[in-house]
């Protein structure tokens, strides 16, 4: 039981911090509530609409008889599609697997305890995507060809942001020592494919990959259209991602370098044993939020015909059986909350990431 | 050094190997393909209409015609947006370092909600869901029955200039260059009264070449099937750019706390001491070195913004890459130049918006370090 004096007490500081947060002055007060105004103008018709007047049960359009509130039952209906695409149903259970273990595997990267990391991260990089490779697309080991067409979903967006994050980070590494290089024409030439990249969008980028990398290749060689755009995708993240990497070899005191050199360590043991090892700290906040920006940036998929999350949302939005505002607005709803909760809590990591590495420079 | 030649040559070899094939092969590929590639497409008989159109066009104009009706959509857009988000993110910056405990909570939980969710999702929110809902035409939403909403879009009054829009452009040029007078006249007194005549003569300038370009406001006027006269603003617009102004808008919010947080406190307490009141203190002191945190990472997001105009394909607004990459690509079928204009306009105009932002940051920060 609470005494009442400490009541009274926490009553007071409670008062007082009202006043001192929210009714400090004539501005203040007045502030304060046209916010309450404003979220109250926002949020109540925000509720009726997504909770209070929706509809819950049931999983066909007759269900939703309303075509002003929102429908759950389109959701529930299509569910499977927002997950999987047009993966077939019984063999679903290989995305499972395989993004269950991919999680399972990648856990120990994230313990701030775990020291195999070193030898862990560039496993996964190797051996992953084979066997990634080997569950989805199968025709091997009795598994049944299934190709990248029936991909789709969220199963898709992960599989884009994973494969492009591994395949641009080495690639980054490169064109990042080769921008800080000594030589003149690499520095040159890498700075300039940086630029020119970084400044195009990656729809513009993507529709190059769709049209004119046929144009490059070789007679009768064909490439998946998802691999194609995978690859134009892994071209620009890896120039932001080497401008991260820069920042992060900038930010090492010259003193390192010229400590290795005088050790007589060669360039690539003193950037594996020396720079390296400095450098992942600073780089990784904003290799994270550049991730994050890939992973929204994946539903630009969407519009060369590949359906991602948002992709498959349009699709089933646009199926005349569940045409009605309350059915397309309620899958928005859905990818919005889906998507955010995933950025949300990587920005949060980032966030912890940065933080660590601030400390980690007041240590050194 | 003799190594670093060394390298130089090896690579200079590889880069011209390459170059040499790629180009080969495509010219083996197009030849096959029948594509005669060459810019002469540009003159041919477009034959297909565009919805937003800032300067005559018809389907019977030129393929490059086409593109700078494109062009002006895409810069239009990304100039609404740009000021849409500049705006929001201002204030919700602001808003972020107010002492009022919900004023920046609400301002952190925008920031949160609208950074974390993908643009395009939002954009596909405002066109497919929230535009859909307005009112049609017949009971359109209507302010002061001059500007109207409805699911076709905005209507607003225009402004037009019966006199021809020359007069607007001088009255326009007359009016900074009184503006850069009074202030060359402000420093010394000799200059004072040359400057106070001058201006009186280009204020006079100013204000007659308006009166002979003759301006007056056309309201939209509601017809039987819509409206016509006045501005209209598609819903494709509206849409991309509430999106990404909403969008974008967050980073700039962002940038905006992180400036004025990076001023030292001893640069408030300075200003106080000299007995400078708030808002002066805020103007003289403090908003020029925030501006200076600023600018830079701001650069960055007006790019990344008018990257994200090219979304617009998405919904069908008549931009660059949806007319061009879409419509013409289909139309000519000449991939090779059509990809390279697409691109270049992005590249040409991402390196105006470096290079502006750059000068401004050097005219901003005097004794910037090399």
């Amino acid at each position: 039981m609470i005494p009442p004096r400490q009541d009274a007490g926490w009553r007071r500081s409670c008062q007082a911090w009202l006043r001192d947060n929210l009714f400090s002055s004539p501005l203040n007060i007045l502030l304060t509530m046209a916010c309450a105004g404003l979220l109250a103008a926002a949020l109540i018709p925000l509720l009726n609409w997504l909770v209070i007047d929706a509809y819950w049960r049931g999983d066909s359009p007759q269900d939703c008889p309303n075509k002003h509130a929102a429908c759950w039952p389109f959701v529930r209906a299509r569910f499977d599609q927002f997950m999987y695409g047009l993966y077939p149903a019984e063999e679903r259970w290989r995305v499972n697997l395989g993004l269950g273990l991919a999680v399972l595997l990648a856990l120990p990267l994230f313990l701030p305890r775990f020291s195999g990391k070193r030898w862990l991260a560039p496993a996964l990089l190797l051996i992953y995507p084979l066997l990634g490779a080997v569950l989805f697309l199968g025709g091997v080991f009795g598994l049944p060809y299934i190709s990248t067409g029936q991909w789709g979903g969220f199963f898709l967006t992960v599989v884009a942001a994973v494969f492009v994050l591994s395949t641009s980070l080495p690639c980054a590494a490169l064109l990042a020592l080769g921008r800080r290089s000594s030589i003149p024409l690499l520095r040159v030439c890498c700075a300039t494919w940086i630029e020119f990249w970084r400044s195009a969008p990656a729809l513009v980028v993507l529709f190059v990959a769709i049209i004119m990398f046929p144009l490059f290749m070789p007679q009768g060689f064909e490439t998946d259209k998802l691999l194609r755009a995978l690859i134009a995708l892994t071209i620009l993240m890896s120039c932001y991602m080497a401008e991260a990497m820069r920042g992060a070899l900038q930010a090492i005191p010259q003193g390192q370098y010229e400590a290795a050199e005088a050790l007589g360590l060669g360039y690539w043991q003193r950037f594996f044993f020396v720079i390296l090892p400095q450098a992942t700290p600073i780089a990784l906040p904003p290799i994270t939020s550049h991730f994050i920006n890939l992973f929204k940036e994946t539903t630009v998929l969407l519009i060369i015909g590949l359906f991602d999350l948002l992709g498959m949302v349009q699709r089933a939005a646009s199926d005349p059986a569940w045409l009605s505002l309350g059915a397309s607005a309620t899958g928005y709803a859905f990818a919005a909350a889906f998507f955010w909760l995933f950025c949300f809590s990587l920005s949060r990591y980032s966030a912890y990431l940065e933080r660590r590495a601030s400390r980690y420079k007041k240590t050194a | 050094m003799k190594r670093e030649l060394a390298w130089q040559a090896v690579l200079l070899v590889l880069i011209a190997g390459l170059a040499w094939q790629l180009l080969s092969v495509t010219q083996a590929n197009l030849a096959r393909l029948g594509v005669d590639s060459g810019l002469g497409f540009l003159w041919q008989r477009a034959g297909f209409e565009i919805s937003q159109k800032l300067i005559p066009y018809s389907a019977d104009s030129t393929i490059a015609r086409a593109f700078a009706v494109a062009l002006l959509n895409t810069l239009v857009l990304a100039v609404a947006a740009i000021v849409g988000a500049t705006l929001i993110g201002t204030a919700i910056g602001i808003a972020r370092l107010s002492d009022n405990w919900l004023v920046s909570r609400l301002a952190l939980v925008y920031i949160e909600i609208f950074r974390n969710i993908p643009s395009l999702l939002q954009i596909f929110f405002w066109y497919f869901a929230a535009l859909r809902a307005l009112p049609r035409t017949d009971s359109s939403l209507a302010l002061f029955d001059s500007v109207f909403l409805n699911n076709r879009g905005l209507f607003l009054p225009s402004v037009h200039a019966a006199g021809g829009w020359w007069w607007v452009a001088a009255a326009l040029l007359l009016g900074v260059a009184a503006w850069r007078l009074s202030r060359w006249g402000r420093k010394r007194e000799q200059r004072r009264l040359a400057a106070r005549w001058g201006l009186l003569a280009l204020a006079g300038l100013a204000g007659a070449s308006l009166l002979l370009a003759d301006l007056s406001l056309q309201g939209p006027q509601p017809t039987r099937f819509g409206f016509s006269g006045g501005l209209v603003l598609m819903p494709e617009f509206l849409s991309l750019a509430v999106g990404l102004s909403m969008y974008n808008a967050t980073y700039i919010a962002e940038i905006v706390r992180s400036g004025f947080v990076s001023v030292p406190k001893g640069q408030w307490e300075a200003a106080d001491s000299l007995g400078l009141p708030r808002h002066l203190a805020i103007r003289l002191v403090l908003f020029p070195q925030a501006l200076r945190a600023i600018i830079p990472p701001l650069s960055t997001v007006y790019l990344n913004l008018f990257k994200g105009t090219s979304l617009a394909a998405a919904i069908a607004y008549p931009e660059v890459v949806s007319v061009f990459a879409g419509t013409v690509n289909n139309l000519v079928g000449q991939p090779v130049f059509i990809m390279a204009l697409t691109l270049a306009v992005y590249v040409f105009v991402s390196l105006c918006i470096a290079l502006f932002l750059n000068w401004r940051n050097r005219r901003l920060a005097p004794s910037a370090p090399p």
